[in-house]
């Protein structure tokens, strides 16, 4: 039963992605994203990730895809199908990523991947709360620059002359 | 006294100041010239005295060590130095004065005192020098500034041309020489002069470098074949030909034979090459000058003529008869060349048959030339008499018949073709309406001069003579050169002043063939170019085009290679984010690749 | 049971799905949303190797964490400077961008 679950959803994250990137439409590619990124939420809850599953929506789909619209809105004119979305390097681009594909298939294949058990355990967001806050505190805080100094240059480079 | 390395000092210093302060001193850097020339006069006499007292050769110090010997500056002085010297600086110091009138007027007047100044000076060094690495940068000294005096008026094509061919021909000449004295050193282990009597080394190889030391001489004296240059060397300035004819560049030849004659003296094959040249040379320049129409074309092939009788002397072994014929053609060469050029500065003509009736005019210049004649043609009591007497008897006394009838019917042809010049110039009617004048007294003076050594040079004798040299009575010798001087005078003034047909006209048609081969100087320069020249073009025009396509194709080739290249890769560069994009993707598959292939 | 290597697949499909789109898309933002796909291809496998291999601490999820507050940083600041681009070139395609070489 979860087997058939982790199916469907493997399958909506495999075929979200694609319409994501291969549809005409870079707004229905937005819509098509944030399925996608949905489906990968899912994922995670069945990996026993509700916290990051939980995050994922929130900030993806609740945040970056909104920001996707908002950056379509202002920009170009969603409704206009007959312009190209793909340039002149679709084939070497196509048969590149084929490749890559098939070497890092073959690569994982050779490492025994298969017969890998999940383990029982699983890790509670109070366990991650606190890492955060202690082994991993000066990353987070870094972090936090980060996401502030992103914030501040979105509004100088943003702001109208 | 140690005083003989100064002499060419002085006419070196006198180069440098009118080289560098020459259009400041104007007309005085003759005076320069001619001061630094005096006092190396002065200072040969001296040494000519030292020599007499007892005085030689000395060393200034060691040069180079070569393989533990030792190359030392030495000066050399012994008698052949001494008359070399003397002749060098008495000649030249009247051709300097003489070159003030000539010269007077001039635009690069000053310059012109510079290179004969250079010139004395080369000429003084290679006399003095006891090696032959001094004799050797002396022997250059002596080729540049002939080539920079022959070509001064190097406006003219034919001067600037005549310039050049005197240096490439000569220095095909020192090329040998070159050779012949590395060959020399690397056999014998020796430079200096005073080592060549009793050298120990294979034959072969010391005949051979002796052979190649004389294609030295042979280009510098102009001996055959590489005589070519002397006759359009006729370009430069009168003065410099007389300098060239009587006391620098050609004698210069005949001095390094003498210097060298021991070695030569010991290998009979390089002494009979040296002999059979000079005869070449004599008799075939005779014969050009026979119908030469042009005033110093004809001493010019004298000049040949007359150094191949001195090579001739030396070949049959005369060491001092070819120095004594060295010494009285100075004169008698100067003295002649110097009144060509007042002839030539009176009628502004070189061609013989504009001229004539100018003894009239001109008696000082006439005077002269006539002596100058006399002494070339051999009439006794001249100089040239005594010292061809000399060649004569040295010939015939060591059994050279052929080379003595060589010599002696080069006398004959010698007294024609100077009958024929002075008698067609000075003599007979007028033929053209120049207004000749005599010279101004600073070019009369040197002729008056020149002309009393030209008379009385033979008396004075050689002073390298031997004694026993003169042991059998010569005087058949004697009588009979004296007949061929004054046969050869005689035929030229029936011909040319009375005009008498001496050969009937069969017989002169019969001619016309042989004397078309002399007009055109037996084609040696048509020959040298179509058998030297022409190739030697073709290698060169065969050269540029090697470097033009072959050489400059490859540069150029790699040049737009790496330019086709860069553009290739210019494209990579296009500044699209997504070609970069694809880019870095292949660069990623090529380090998992990479990666997994380890 | 799910193997590993599924998720493995997934992700690399998702990983290579998103490089082609970046190098293909000629619009900017479907650019930027094929990098958000490579992100979250990185995510899966980090959330799915620290599941399998049994991590008590949740590296795999901590990091994850960190990425996904990086990829909203740099979607931001991304999508910023595609509007002032836009604002000074009316468009949106990479062929009209070269100011890298002028």
């Amino acid at each position: 039963m979860s087997d058939i679950i982790f199916y469907v959803i493997a399958g909506c994250v495999c075929l979200f992605g694609l319409l994501s990137v291969t549809a005409r439409s870079i707004f229905h590619c937005a819509m098509f994203l944030a399925m996608g990124l949905l489906s990968i939420a899912g994922l995670y809850f069945y990996l026993d990730a509700q916290f990051l599953g939980i995050i994922q929506t929130l900030v993806y789909v609740g945040g970056i895809v909104t920001l996707f619209v908002y950056a379509i809105k202002l920009t170009t004119h969603i409704d206009d199908t007959t312009i190209k979305q793909v340039n002149a390097q679709l084939l070497p681009a196509a048969v590149i990523v084929i490749f890559l594909f098939m070497i890092i298939l073959r690569l994982f294949a050779g490492a025994d991947l298969m017969k890998l058990v999940p383990s029982t355990a699983s890790t509670s967001i109070a366990q991650v709360g606190e890492a955060f806050m202690t082994t991993y505190a000066l990353p987070f805080e870094f972090m936090s620059v980060i996401l502030l100094a992103a914030l501040v240059g979105a509004i100088v480079i943003g702001k109208v002359k | 006294m140690h005083i003989t390395h100064y002499i060419p000092l002085f006419p070196f210093v006198a180069f440098l100041i009118n080289i560098f302060w020459g259009r400041r001193l104007g007309i005085g850097s003759a005076y320069v010239a001619l001061a630094a020339c005096g006092a190396a006069f002065i200072f040969s006499v001296k040494t000519m005295l030292g020599l007499q007292a007892g005085d030689g050769s000395y060393n200034l110090g060691t040069w180079l060590v070569i393989n533990g010997r030792a190359l030392d500056f030495g000066i050399l002085v012994d008698p052949l130095t001494v008359m070399m010297l003397l002749i060098v600086t008495f000649i030249g110091l009247f051709i300097l004065i003489y070159s003030i009138g000539y010269m007077h007027g001039e635009d690069r007047f000053s310059r012109y005192f510079a290179y004969i100044s250079l010139f004395m000076a080369s000429m003084l060094g290679l006399v003095i020098s006891d090696n032959f690495v001094m004799l050797l940068i002396c022997w250059e000294g002596v080729g540049l500034c002939s080539y920079l005096l022959i070509s001064f008026w190097h406006e003219k094509a034919a001067a600037a041309r005549a310039g050049l061919k005197a240096f490439v021909t000569t220095r095909i000449g020192d090329t040998g020489f070159l050779i012949g004295i590395l060959l020399l050193f690397f056999t014998t282990g020796t430079f200096h002069f005073t080592d060549l009597p009793g050298l120990n080394g294979p034959e072969w190889l010391l005949t051979l470098s002796a052979i190649l030391i004389f294609t030295g001489a042979m280009g510098k004296s102009a001996q055959f074949p590489l005589h070519v240059w002397l006759p359009d060397a006729m370009e430069g300035p009168t003065a410099v030909s007389a300098l060239i004819h009587a006391a620098t560049m050609v004698a210069a030849g005949v001095y390094l034979v003498a210097r060298c004659f021991p070695l030569f003296a010991a290998h009979p094959m390089a002494l009979q090459t040296v002999a059979v040249i000079g005869a070449i040379s004599a008799l075939g320049a005779a014969s050009i000058a026979l119908v030469n129409n042009d005033i110093k074309r004809i001493l010019a092939y004298s000049t040949i003529s007359q150094l191949g009788l001195m090579m001739l002397g030396l070949g049959v072994g005369g060491l001092s008869a070819g120095t004594f014929h060295l010494m009285t053609h100075a004169f008698f060469k100067a003295l002649l060349f110097l009144c060509a050029g007042s002839v030539i500065h009176a009628v502004h003509t070189q061609d013989i048959w504009k001229m004539g009736g100018l003894m009239k005019k001109m008696k000082v210049t006439g005077m002269a030339f006539v002596i100058g004649t006399l002494a070339l043609a051999g009439v006794p009591p001249f100089a040239g008499f005594w010292s061809k007497d000399e060649i004569l008897v040295t010939a015939w006394n060591n059994h050279h018949p052929v080379l003595f009838a060589v010599a002696l019917l080069t006398s004959l042809l010698t007294a024609f073709y100077m009958g024929r010049l002075i008698f067609v110039v000075l003599f007979g009617e007028k033929r053209s309406d120049t207004h000749a004048h005599e010279s101004p007294a600073t070019m009369t003076v040197p002729l008056i001069v020149l002309s009393l050594f030209a008379a009385g040079a033979g008396f004075i004798g050689s002073p390298l003579k031997e004694a026993g040299e003169h042991a059998g009575p010569a005087l058949f010798i004697m009588g009979l050169s004296t007949l061929v001087s004054f046969a050869g005078l005689g035929t030229a003034y029936l011909i040319y002043i009375r005009r008498l047909e001496l050969l009937p006209a069969s017989v002169l048609t019969s001619l016309n063939g042989f004397r078309t081969l002399l007009i055109n100087k037996y084609y040696c320069d048509e020959i040298y170019n179509v058998v030297f020249v022409k190739p030697c073009l073709r290698l060169c025009q065969g050269s540029f085009e090697f470097d033009a396509k072959v050489v400059d194709g490859v540069v150029n080739g790699v040049g737009s290679f790496v330019q086709q290249c860069a553009c290739m890769l210019r494209k990579v560069q296009s500044g699209f984010v997504h070609n970069y994009l694809i880019l870095q993707a292949l660069g990623l598959l090529m380090i998992i690749v990479w990666l997994i292939k380890i | 049971m799910i193997p590993l290597g599924f998720y493995v697949a997934i992700s690399a499909f998702l990983f290579c799905l998103g490089i082609f789109g970046a190098m293909t898309r000629r619009n900017v933002i479907g650019v930027l949303i094929s990098i958000e796909l490579i992100l979250n291809a990185a995510n899966i496998n980090l959330v799915a190797f620290n599941k399998y291999l049994g991590d008590k601490t949740g590296l795999g999820e901590i990091f994850s964490l960190f990425v996904i507050a990086i990829a909203a940083a740099a979607s931001v600041v991304g999508l910023v400077l595609i509007i002032a681009i836009y604002r000074n070139s009316k468009s949106l395609f990479t062929e009209d961008f070269h100011l890298m070489k002028e």
